[in-house]
């Protein structure tokens, strides 16, 4: 009997869906039952640490638990396409970065799914700034120098990178495109082999969150140029903006953001976006984020519409940096 | 004295009730996942790393340790029983292991498999805490022409690792080689042999094509007509439970030497610890007075590579502990349990960090010593599944290793492919193909493939850094030296059947 | 003499029906895309329509692969379709082995037909890998390295074959399909069961599924060890292990 009712009740529901009317005592009690939120990435990548942290936070308020569901595969793309295709009922979410709603586009030429067409943004979690990095005995001592050197020897040095698609990879094509120059890049299996081989010295340079980078920084196995960022990072005081460096134009960041497939209902999204922001105001979320070196959205990075401003921004800013890399 | 002084800090810190506890969950649920077919280390501590947010750091990087090296454990039970190995380094076990369980000496495997990885387990805990940091020079001397050089040496290892032909050995690997290949391009990303299934864009799991080849394999062929005397065979000749004195005698010196070699292969990041229990088995077949026997149910087949494999567990954390950089995928997933705790490793991590560093190390002493105590006694429970009727056992084991392999990436798609896998397995058991070389090369071959194109990419495509590189020079010398053995005896073999043909 | 008579015609059935298998095999990916392609009727998977299928592949065959084979002696270098490229690679080879192998000798039929298997394998991971780009300067491209090994893999089989004509060795095994065919049935049943139905309901038919691979089975005992093993199953993925995965049908749970 319960599962007739119950039967009946989802049909309606896939009914009410389809016409893209929600009844709005429905969107009301939202959510009645536990949330997954897919992270295209393994269990305590950047990506996961940052969804963890404000997922948690965002449950409380929610009054429902969110399971965190990893799906790898593709850069992310895997995970982005099973999302794309999931019910729009604000039960299945993905916390999204830079790579799966902006670089694929030009990346995948076969990307079965497309950041702005097929996803509704909800928010912006965390921005993670970017570094130029080398090993310590790389000849160059600033920015000046080396990018005076790497123009001078672009046929002799090697930048390292975590796989194509990754942000180590497309961050340093980006700085290739400014200085326009095109050395060899040498792929890696993830962040963890790039800095092993960066550290080893068998690698030149590479551009790489700062997350792991700081502790090698800071015991002078490796050393870093500039921070792709507007500001510098309190966890590197010392390392100089790229723009106070003398290369203003490499301005770059790994960003982590919230999205729901196209066609969930404006309330269901509207009490996701107040709970990440409630969240993201949180002074242990945000005691947390800052230890990883992130950097918080402001209030008016918050909303849905400049996420989705910022999807259309990269897509249009890594579209001409990767389309002739692919 | 510092270094006494250091460990007495970590034990103190260790045997905290908390942190005690913790490594015991750690032990009990690494021994479970190593037990459960398809069921990965990797999938796990993903799985468990929310559970250690409301934990102290340190307990819960000792229970994830636990669980790691739990896995070690536990993985070469159903390797033994089954003939399932559930990750690389417990194929190796497989082969000699289930001979001996089929000759009702299960016992006798599992229990020399516990004590062998005790022994190495302790050995190298020792080692970590003693020579750690003079050893990460070595983990940074190995640049990718060094792993190529490797992983040259870790296929011949492959080649020795058969049985029968040496001819079909080289196709298995190269047939393993091709499958590796399947998936997206590690340089240019394109993507290769995927046939635009998005499962297939980072190629074929481990697990599912072991799972395959090995287990579903297996099932079908013990099912067939005429196998069920083979079956009931294995059901009703279990003798003693313990090892004798003569197994003994016969393993330490295997033990030993398969611990050496593990501590050392395990620094190596990126593929040292896969090579390492095939590099003990090779070994140990290479030095056997009477190399027919392996292969065939010898006892050193098990306690090398078991020891080996445990070794390297232990010693891959070197590089996590002294350099900050995680030299694996599970490692990588405690470097995120760390982060989410605020602690960021790096080169400091032991002059900063010292209770957890050393209260780590001396945890897996203590972790060691908790997994022999649980498996020891296990051997008998395990020993008695193998009387479950066939008719009942097989149903369960397809079951579980279906939910394993569904398990690893909540992939659907995974699980069809290893039923493929397992009558393409099947038909390799009919025409007399071995499995093990198969899933050697296919394991090697990413590592082998992208450290050559890496290495060629540094040198700007100079193939002599090979052997212009020491290190890299001395691996490929070891390596030409092993193929000159395994293939002489192989051709004077064919020289004398091509002999007493034109005599007949 | 009536003996050797007797057992040479014997070779001859043999060899004719390993031969046809042979053809069977060239043909494989062609009759298994046509398959495939019959679900696109109803609207199941991507991919082209059986017709499509079916008149690409017999002009590739018949007509494509010759004319290409004749223009690239002749110097054409313009880029073959992908059906005509399988016909040349994969299909054609494999129908030469099919005529060669009716006047041989096989000695060893598990060996001689497991080599022609695995270079059945290589051309065909040839083919898949056709598309790739391959060397570029010092750069390996991905194409290289897959067809260093599937050329390589091509030699090893052939060279498996050959001991097969060579020297004498065991025969083809026996095949069963009982086993085979239930424990894949159990297996496919999971996996397309597990997410819509949950583990209860898969794993517990599953079970029954792959339990009727064989004879043995006595079903009370089947259902009842099904039953703790499903509740067991139930208990340790999702809770112990705290594995994401649905418990109970999905209509049911809502």
């Amino acid at each position: 009997m319960t599962s007739i009712r119950a039967l009946t009740g989802a049909c309606a529901a896939v009914l009410a869906s389809l016409c893209g009317f929600v009844a709005p005592g429905e969107a009301q009690t939202y959510p009645t039952r536990s949330i997954t939120m897919i992270v295209p990435f393994a269990a305590g990548g950047p990506t996961d640490v940052v969804a963890r942290i404000v997922t948690s936070h965002m449950a409380q308020t929610l009054g429902q638990s969110i399971i965190i569901e990893n799906v790898v595969g593709a850069g992310g793309t895997t995970a982005t396409a099973r999302a794309a295709r999931a019910a729009n009922d604000g039960y299945t979410l993905i916390t999204g970065h830079m790579g799966t709603h902006a670089a694929s586009v030009p990346l995948y030429p076969k990307l079965a799914y497309h950041p702005e067409k097929d996803f509704e943004p909800i928010a912006l979690l965390a921005g993670t700034p970017i570094l130029i990095l080398a090993r310590k005995d790389f000849p160059p001592k600033d920015l000046k120098e080396f990018v005076a050197y790497v123009k001078a020897n672009a046929e002799k040095v090697n930048a390292a990178h975590a796989g194509v698609g990754s942000v180590s990879h497309v961050s340093c094509e980006l700085l290739h495109s400014i200085l326009d120059v095109k050395p060899v890049g040498v792929p890696f299996n993830g962040t963890g082999p790039a800095m092993n081989a960066l550290v080893a010295g068998q690698v030149d340079y590479m551009c790489d969150q700062i997350v792991n980078a700081v502790p090698q920084i800071n015991a002078g196995t490796i050393k870093a140029y500039a921070i792709a960022t507007p500001e510098r990072n309190p966890s590197l005081p010392n390392v100089p903006t790229t723009a106070e460096a003398g290369l203003p134009a490499f301005q770059a960041q790994a960003w982590n953001a919230m999205f729901a497939p196209k066609g969930t209902s404006p309330v269901i999204l509207a009490s996701l976006n107040a709970a990440a922001v409630k969240a993201l105001d949180d002074e242990t979320v945000k005691k947390r984020l800052l230890e990883l070196g992130s950097v918080i959205p402001g209030l008016a990075e918050r909303t849905p519409e400049a996420l989705a401003m910022l999807v259309k921004s990269e897509i249009a800013k890594w579209t001409p940096v990767l389309k002739p890399a692919s | 004295m510092d270094l006494f002084a250091n460990l007495a800090h970590g034990f103190a810190v260790a045997f905290s009730p908390i942190n005690l506890l913790m490594c015991l969950i750690g032990a009990l649920v690494g021994t479970l996942v190593g037990v459960l077919p398809g069921i990965g280390t990797i999938a796990t501590v993903a799985m468990l790393l929310p559970i250690t947010f409301g934990l102290p750091p340190v307990g819960a990087l000792i229970m994830l340790a636990g669980i790691y090296y739990g896995a070690q454990y536990g993985g070469s039970t159903t390797s033994i029983l089954v003939n399932i190995p559930g990750e690389a380094t417990s194929v190796v076990t497989a082969i000699d292991g289930h001979q001996m369980a089929k000759q009702g000496r299960a016992g006798p495997a599992l229990a020399i498999a516990a004590i062998g990885s005790f022994f190495a387990g302790c050995v190298a805990t020792v080692l970590i805490a003693v020579l750690g940091a003079p050893l990460t020079k070595l983990a940074l001397a190995f640049g990718p022409a060094e792993y190529f050089s490797l992983m040259v040496l870790g296929l011949i290892f492959a080649v020795v690792l058969a049985k029968g032909s040496v001819l079909k050995a080289i196709a298995m690997i190269v047939f393993g080689l091709l499958l590796s290949m399947v998936g997206s391009d590690i340089e240019t990303g394109a993507s290769r042999m995927a046939f635009n299934i998005p499962e297939l864009a980072d190629g074929l799991g481990f697990a599912t094509v072991a799972m395959g080849v090995f287990g579903f394999a297996e099932i079908i062929r013990n099912l067939d007509a005429g196998a069920e005397m083979n079956r009931d065979l294995v059901q009703q000749k279990i003798t003693g439970l313990m090892p004798t004195k003569k197994d003994l005698i016969d393993s330490t010196p295997a033990i030993l030497r398969g611990t050496v070699l593990g501590s050392i292969l395990g620094i190596l990041p990126g593929g040292g610890a896969v090579i390492a229990s095939f590099a003990a088995y090779t070994l140990e077949k290479k030095l056997a007075r009477n190399p027919s026997r392996f292969g065939r149910g010898a006892i050193e087949g098990v306690a090398a590579p078991e020891s080996a494999n445990n070794a390297a567990a232990q010693t891959s954390f070197i590089p996590l502990l002294t350099l900050g950089i995680p030299p694996n995928a599970v490692m990588a997933l405690m470097v995120g349990a760390m982060t989410i705790h605020g602690i960021v490793p790096g080169p400091q991590v032991m002059q900063k960090q010292p209770d957890l560093v050393w209260g780590m190390i001396a945890s897996m002493w203590i972790g060691n010593l908790m997994l022999i105590i649980i498996n020891l006694p296990l051997v008998g429970i395990w020993v008695r599944l193998l009387r479950v009727p066939y008719r009942l056992m097989f149903p369960s084991i397809v079951i579980f290793c279906a939910i394993g392999i569904y398990s690893v990436n909540n992939a659907p798609v995974d699980v069809i492919l290893a039923g493929v896998f397992g009558l393409v397995g099947y038909w390799l058991i009919k025409h007399d193909f071995e499995p093990a070389p198969l899933l050697l090369g296919m394991v090697l071959g990413p590592l082998m493939e992208e450290n050559l194109r890496r290495a060629l990419l540094i040198s700007r495509g100079d193939w002599t850094v090979f052997l212009t590189r020491p290190l890299s020079a001395v691996l490929l010398a070891i390596a030409a030296f092993l193929l000159i053995l395994t293939v002489l005896p192989f051709l004077r073999a064919k020289r004398d059947e091509v002999f007493t043909e034109s005599e007949n | 003499m009536a003996d050797t008579m007797g057992h040479s015609a014997a070779t001859a059935t043999r060899n004719t029906s390993v031969a046809l298998g042979f053809c069977l095999l060239a043909l494989a990916p062609q009759i298994f895309e046509f398959i495939w392609s019959i679900g696109t009727i109803f609207g199941w998977g991507a991919g082209r329509g059986p017709a499509t299928v079916l008149i690409s592949h017999a002009t590739a065959l018949v007509a494509g692969a010759p004319v290409a084979l004749i223009g690239s002696i002749g110097g054409d270098t313009k880029k073959a379709s992908s059906d005509v490229l399988l016909a040349l690679i994969y299909s054609y080879p494999l129908f030469a082995v099919a005529i060669l192998t009716i006047f041989m000798t096989i000695r060893s039929a598990q060996d001689y037909v497991g080599g022609i298997v695995l270079m059945a394998l290589a051309l065909f991971a040839l083919w898949a890998s056709s598309d790739l780009q391959g060397m570029r300067g010092f750069s390996f491209g991905a194409g290289t390295a897959p067809r260093m090994f599937g050329g390589l893999l091509v030699a090893l089989g052939a060279g498996i074959a050959l001991t097969g004509l060579l020297s004498s060795g065991p025969a083809m095994a026996h095949y069963s399909w009982r086993g085979p065919l239930f424990v894949m049935a159990s297996i496919v049943f999971f996996a397309l069961a597990i997410r819509p139905l949950g583990v209860v309901v898969s794993a517990f038919v599953s079970f029954l599924i792959a339990a009727m691979g064989t004879h043995e089975t006595r079903w009370i005992e089947t259902v009842i060890v099904g039953a703790c093993l499903t509740l067991g199953c139930a208990l340790l993925f999702p809770y112990v292990l705290g594995l994401p995965m649905p418990m109970f049908p999905r209509f049911l749970a809502q």
